[in-house]
């Protein structure tokens, strides 16, 4: 057994809405207004349509395999040497997709707090503490996760209030100015976002109590939808249809903040607060990278594999792409389709097969 | 294969310590190595050229006083300030201020600029892309306040301020009692990016000094608002105007409204409390309409005449008064506005947007042949809810009082 | 016979193996006692070569039986010996028969108890019993008439509180035990005993309430001091260095308190305690974080004010860690977010200043610490002499010379104030140490380094168990019922269930529903 630890499925929920939130809620306001305008709000609800069809296969996978994660049974459901490419494929995406987050982040802090300093320190430090965490196991990383969503949440509320008095509601109309068809396509990205859920596939099974992972996997899907909602409109009522002139429209938001005069450009502080959520969400990423290379390996223990595969993670996330601009082109066009193709289809139809061959050995009493 | 993590990790990790260490830090910067900027000034220099001005905190130890004047270079000087100014040209904003680099020894921080000036000259070529600064350099405060200034920024900065510590903080004091209009660089930003296309920003001049020889002993001080068309000023409102603006804009902070009722001598005046602007858009047969509906909750402050001011019927009558009065003030802010200057900086358009999104989308591009024409009417409705502490005369004997 | 002890010895400078304990120890092996009082007699001299403090007295009981009575000097009540022991057996009238029943008739000393060995013997000679051996009999009678001079009980120095009993344990394990029982007068309540220390032999107990401690926790604590083989056992740290789960953590895994009240009540809770001989310092485990941060006073006064002063305990916690790093962070990496007219006062006062502000707040934490150890070190009188120099030295004169900017004093205070409202001195200790790091982390990566180092140290604090409670629980793993007394304190009518530490057995420590209120149906118009 490669992990001992065992998390409850309310853990799972702490675990994945900030591995979710983390890096959407610095961007993602821009990237969907860019196609939705004042609609934008409207995108994260079509979006978490896609979150919710990931818990479910995820969920349904679990009941048929439980106590093995997508990698184990899909040996199982499509055979060995199918089961190695598809195992290698998530390795490879969950690698690139975390030196994509790892870029993220160092350019969101060196772009706004810390200008000369290196990324790769920036990176690194933040590539070794996961290490630390992914190395205690699920059980630390749950842990975490629960002690920093609810000083994130909090801060987050505190903001918005704060902005209240400067916020104007009469920019989010007219509703549905340009149709439905805006705020669809702006979801798209935001679905980039929503297929990521596919990671309760690798928490479920160490989950103590299986049968509630469904009901809270769709409560996190919702949390983030609610937590997106709420920022898309701070961000609109705030600056109206100038958000997508923004990179980080929460975090100009949060500069804007001025309390009595004294507390101000409080952008420092969120900043401090998001590096929590970053870690989390880092941290599950590169969790998940590593149960995913220990088991496609077979190893008897993923301990020795955590620090080589920060190493690895470190050029990876410089190597990702040459500088910002090409990396949020990226995100809003084809990053969808790169992500959602394998965390999304792959998993999908393992379940469809799944089904048609095992629907006649293994009776359970569900009819899809 | 057992590995021992304590050991490598900690290994790996004490290895790491001295790399932090030598590689130094970063953006570390102390704050003794800070030019703090409070507020910064933009004129025009050349056809081509800006010249930026800077107004920079001297952190001596307060009541040291003195002994700053030597080598101040242009600007500034003078012992006792607590600021001191310096300008360069450049092409830009961004050019000028790595060139201002160079003649100051200390790093430039705009952290602390919360109040930008710009001049005449350049408000009235165009300003949009020095906002674009403003608005991109992770370093200025989007809530810094803009001012226009008559003639140059740079003269406004070099002022020395009696009361505050720089010039800088009293325009900043004053924005913030909102007497006149008050835009932030995000503000700016809005509003030029917004469909009127128009913006308004607080016109700032220099109150003349009380004596020759304390020149620069004086303060800027607000006295209008200076009109924005797409980026260029096309020109300004007096306070009186402003008055009237700021009630459209429903950015009234601060009101006391006087009237002369007709019955008796003397002046009543009411403090707003409360207000509310709202517009009611109407695209009809007869072209585009628009309803400016104002309403107030007042108190009353003074009353110089001998009405009491308990009888519902005399604050009937004030309270007309007050409405016309509003609706007058209203009146000249649109006659200059819309007529003369033709800027919708009252956020007509807006309105319109939301209001008929499919006729605006039609009509967009000649909002500036629509806006002048634009019937507007003006609804003030004033309710009068206190008579103040004093319940009638508090200084006239009782028999003077008229209570019916 | 030259006794075991020196052949041990002798192993031991061969040094190819560890001895183990048992070679040790002078009174192994069992030698049992000879019938002969003259061999016993020499035994015992050679055991006790050069223990100027042990007497060996012969006497004559009822003028024939030879007879020898060991003690040590100072610790057995000689008055007694002399009354109870010395007096009926020596004016003994008539001739015994038996010596068993002569001790039986004869001797009026309630404590009394049978040995047969030397190892007993030297075991209660130790203890401070005067031990009887007469001739001709293979078992020798020790009484029990310790007595030697110990300090009171008095009241607790280290954890003091306004309201709350006065009385702390002392030295004396006995003393200390008797103090719980008397709190919790239950059968429950068992105390089992274990000697600990190669030499010191030190008693080591270890409490817990039968039916409310998981036999299992019992159990482990009970192993783990059994394991325990070092020379000796001077102070409870001993025990908690030997026996704690994480080693390498600055964070006490283990609670220490001198005050029985809060042993009773841990006790409650279904923890176990750990008492010593020779100390007052009882440990309490397993402990989690969150016990550390409080103290029992938070029970006795009403529970708003208890709530109160938790959540300012949390703050100043966090305070205690991270104040100065924090004051690093933002003066030299976010000096945006001060507010502007702090800034233009902080930047005048920094002016003159030699140092970065890293180095400032280093060497100002430093001397903070030096000055906190001098004056506890030192003896009363000098003390105070301490703390004014250090209050002129570094609040006046440094500021004033320019060595140090007054923001920079004043977060220093703040951070002392703050570590010392932790009601557990340990708790306090693993923050002082924790600060350099994060000051170091702070002026390096700003805000961003001392998240990152908040995030290590909650990573450490979540992978840390004690005696197999996550040290962070109930916040995380997060228990919802075990809140109620961690992020407030409930009302005590509200405080129903026991903190699930392993397991739920006894869930519940008292009846439902008795929240008091005006007495109903008998007002009086």
């Amino acid at each position: 057994m490669i992990e001992r630890g065992k998390i409850s499925a309310f853990q799972m929920a702490f675990l994945m809405y900030p591995t979710i939130i983390a890096t959407a809620i610095i961007s993602v306001p821009t990237i969907m207004a860019s196609h939705a305008g004042q609609d934008l709000w409207l995108s994260p609800i079509w979006a978490s349509l896609l979150g919710i069809l990931m818990v479910v296969t995820a969920y349904r996978l679990n009941k048929m395999f439980p106590k093995m994660s997508l990698i184990e049974y899909s040996c199982l459901i499509i055979g060995r040497v199918p089961a190695k490419i598809v195992g290698f494929l998530f390795f490879f995406m969950y690698a690139h997709d975390n030196g994509f987050v790892l870029r993220q982040y160092g350019e969101f802090l060196i772009d706004s707090f810390l200008p000369e300093t290196p990324i790769i320190v920036v990176i690194g430090s933040m590539v070794m503490v996961c290490a630390f965490a992914v190395r205690g196991g699920v059980e630390v990383l749950a842990r975490c996760a629960q002690l920093f969503v609810p000083v994130m949440l909090l801060f987050l509320v505190l903001i918005n209030a704060l902005l209240l008095p400067e916020l104007d509601p009469s920019h989010m109309f007219p509703v549905l100015e340009k149709g439905l068809g805006a705020s669809l396509m702006g979801s798209v990205p935001a679905q980039g976002w929503f297929v990521e859920f596919i990671d309760i596939a690798f928490l479920l099974p160490f989950l103590t109590d299986r049968e509630q992972g469904l009901k809270w996997g769709i409560y996190s899907v919702f949390a983030v939808m609610l937590t997106m909602i709420a920022i898309s409109f701070v961000a609109l009522f705030l600056f109206g249809t100038m958000i997508d002139s923004f990179n980080y429209p929460v975090l100009t938001a949060t500069r804007y903040v001025s309390l009595a005069d004294f507390v101000q450009h409080v952008e420092a502080l969120l900043m401090a607060v998001w590096v929590l959520g970053a870690f989390v969400k880092i941290a599950v990423f590169y969790y998940v990278l590593v149960l995913i290379a220990s088991q496609w390996l077979n190893l008897s223990d993923a301990r020795p594999i955590v620090f080589p595969l920060g190493f690895l993670l470190l050029p990876l996330s410089i190597w990702v792409a040459p500088n910002l601009q090409e990396m949020s082109a990226f995100f809003s066009t084809s990053a969808f389709f790169y992500i959602v193709s394998i965390k999304g289809v792959i998993p999908v139809l393992l379940l469809v097969i799944a089904y048609v061959r095992f629907r006649f050995g293994k009776k359970r009493g569900d009819k899809g | 294969m057992k590995v021992s993590y304590p050991r490598t990790t900690y290994r790996i990790a004490l290895l790491c310590l001295p790399l932090f260490l030598l590689s130094g830090c970063w953006d570390r910067t102390e704050v003794n190595d800070l030019a703090l900027i409070m507020a910064a000034g933009i004129d025009k220099k050349s056809e081509s050229s800006i010249e930026l001005s800077v107004q920079i905190f001297i952190p001596k130890a307060s009541g040291g006083g003195g002994g700053v004047g030597g080598g101040m270079g242009n600007g500034g000087g003078g012992g006792g300030e607590q600021t001191l100014v310096r300008s360069q040209e450049g092409v830009t904003i961004a050019d000028a201020m790595a060139k201002l680099q160079a003649k100051i020894p200390r790093k430039i921080f705009w952290g602390h600029g919360e109040v930008f000036i710009i001049g005449e000259k350049l408000a009235r070529d165009g300003i949009r892309e020095h906002a674009d600064f403003l608005m991109r350099n992770p370093e200025t405060r989007e809530r810094a306040d803009l001012f226009v200034c008559r003639g140059q920024a740079k003269a406004a900065l070099e002022l020395i301020p009696p009361l505050e510590r720089s010039s800088a903080e009293v325009l900043r004091e004053m924005a913030i009692t909102q007497i006149g209009i008050k835009t932030t660089v995000k503000d700016l930003a809005q509003m030029l990016s917004g469909d009127s296309g128009a913006a308004a920003v607080p016109w700032v001049e220099i109150l003349p000094p009380k004596s020759k020889k304390k020149e620069k002993q004086t303060i800027p001080y607000i006295t209008g608002t200076a009109l924005f068309k797409e980026d260029k000023m096309v020109g300004k409102m007096d306070a009186q105007t402003t008055k009237g603006l700021l009630w459209v804009r429903d950015e009234v902070k601060l009101a006391t409204v006087t009237v002369r009722p007709e019955e008796a001598e003397g002046f009543v005046s009411a403090r707003m409390l409360r207000s509310k602007t709202g517009f009611i858009p109407k695209i009809g047969e007869d072209g585009w309409k628009l309803t400016v509906k104002i309403e107030t909750t007042n108190e009353i402050v003074q009353n110089t005449t001998r009405l009491s001011m308990l009888n519902p019927e005399h604050v009937k009558e004030i309270e007309k008064e007050a409405e016309e009065e509003i609706e007058h003030y209203v009146r000249i802010a649109l006659l200059r506005g819309q007529k003369k200057l033709h800027t919708d900086v009252f956020g007509f358009a807006d309105a319109f947007r939301r209001k008929y999104p499919k006729q605006w989308n039609k009509e967009k591009g000649r909002w500036d042949e629509i806006f002048p024409e634009i019937e507007v009417e003006v609804e003030a409705k004033v309710r009068i809810i206190r008579p103040g502490m004093s319940s009638e005369g508090a200084v006239r004997p009782e028999d003077e009082v008229r209570k019916k | 016979m030259r006794f075991v002890y020196k052949a041990a010895r002798k192993r031991k400078k061969s040094g190819s193996d560890h001895p183990s304990a048992r070679d040790l120890q002078p009174e192994n092996p069992q030698h049992p006692l000879s019938a002969d009082l003259n061999e016993n007699r020499s035994i015992l001299e050679s055991i006790y070569a050069d223990c100027m403090d042990v007497v060996i007295r012969d006497f004559l009981i009822a003028g024939e039986t030879k007879a020898l009575l060991v003690y040590i000097d100072g610790l057995s009540n000689i008055d007694l010996i002399d009354q109870h022991v010395l007096a009926p057996l020596m004016q003994a009238s008539s001739k015994p028969g038996d010596t068993d029943a002569m001790v039986q008739t004869k001797v009026t000393v309630s404590e009394r108890k049978g040995l047969t060995t030397f190892a007993e013997l030297i075991e209660q000679v130790a203890k401070g019993n005067p031990v009887l051996i007469v001739d001709g009999q293979v078992r020798a009678f020790a009484f029990g008439l310790a007595k030697w001079d110990k300090r009171g009980v008095e009241e607790p120095v280290a954890e003091s509180v306004i309201r709350g009993p006065r009385e702390g344990f002392t030295e004396t394990l006995s003393v200390n035990t008797s103090l719980i029982r008397r709190k919790l007068k239950s059968p429950a309540l068992k105390i089992k005993s274990i000697q600990v220390g190669r030499y010191t032999r030190t008693s080591v107990a270890i409490a817990y309430v039968e039916g409310i401690a998981q036999p299992a926790l019992v159990e482990e604590v009970t192993k783990r001091i059994q394991r325990i083989d070092i020379d000796g056992v001077l102070e409870s740290g001993y025990i908690e260095e030997m026996i704690q789960d994480y080693p390498f953590s600055p964070f006490p895994q283990l609670l220490t308190t001198e005050r029985p009240d809060a042993a009773t009540g841990a006790l409650l809770e279904g923890r176990v305690v750990i008492l010593m001989d020779g100390t007052p310092f009882s440990l309490i485990a397993p402990a989690t974080l969150f016990s550390l941060l409080q103290s029992p006073e938070d029970y006795y006064e009403r529970f708003m004010i208890g709530t109160f002063v938790r959540w300012l305990r949390y703050l100043f916690f966090l305070f205690a860690l991270t104040a100065p790093s924090i004051y690093v962070a933002i003066l030299t990496f976010h000096q945006e977010m001060i507010p502007t007219a702090l800034l233009l006062s902080v930047a005048q006062s920094r002016e003159e200043i030699p140092f970065p502000a890293l180095v400032e707040a280093f060497l100002m934490e430093v001397t903070f610490e030096a000055l906190r150890e001098a004056g506890v070190r030192l003896p009363k009188q000098v003390g105070a002499a301490v703390s004014i120099v250090g209050a002129l030295v570094i609040g006046q004169a440094a500021t004033a010379a320019g060595l140090v900017s007054s923001p920079m004093v004043m977060v220093v205070a703040i951070t002392g104030i703050a570590s010392f409202m932790i009601p557990r001195y340990t708790a306090g200790i693993a923050l002082r140490i924790l600060r350099f790091p994060m000051i170091l982390l702070a002026g390096m990566l700003g805000l961003l380094g001392l998240m990152l180092g908040v995030i290590l140290i909650v990573v450490h604090l979540s992978t840390i168990r004690s005696f197999g409670v996550p040290y962070l629980s109930p916040l995380a793993p997060m228990k919802g019922r075990d809140m109620k007394d961690v992020l407030f304190r409930a009302p005590l009518w509200a405080l129903n269930t026991r903190p699930r530490l392993t397991g739920d057995s006894n869930l519940y420590r008292q009846a439902p529903g008795q929240k008091p209120g005006p007495a109903k149906g008998d007002e009086h118009g």
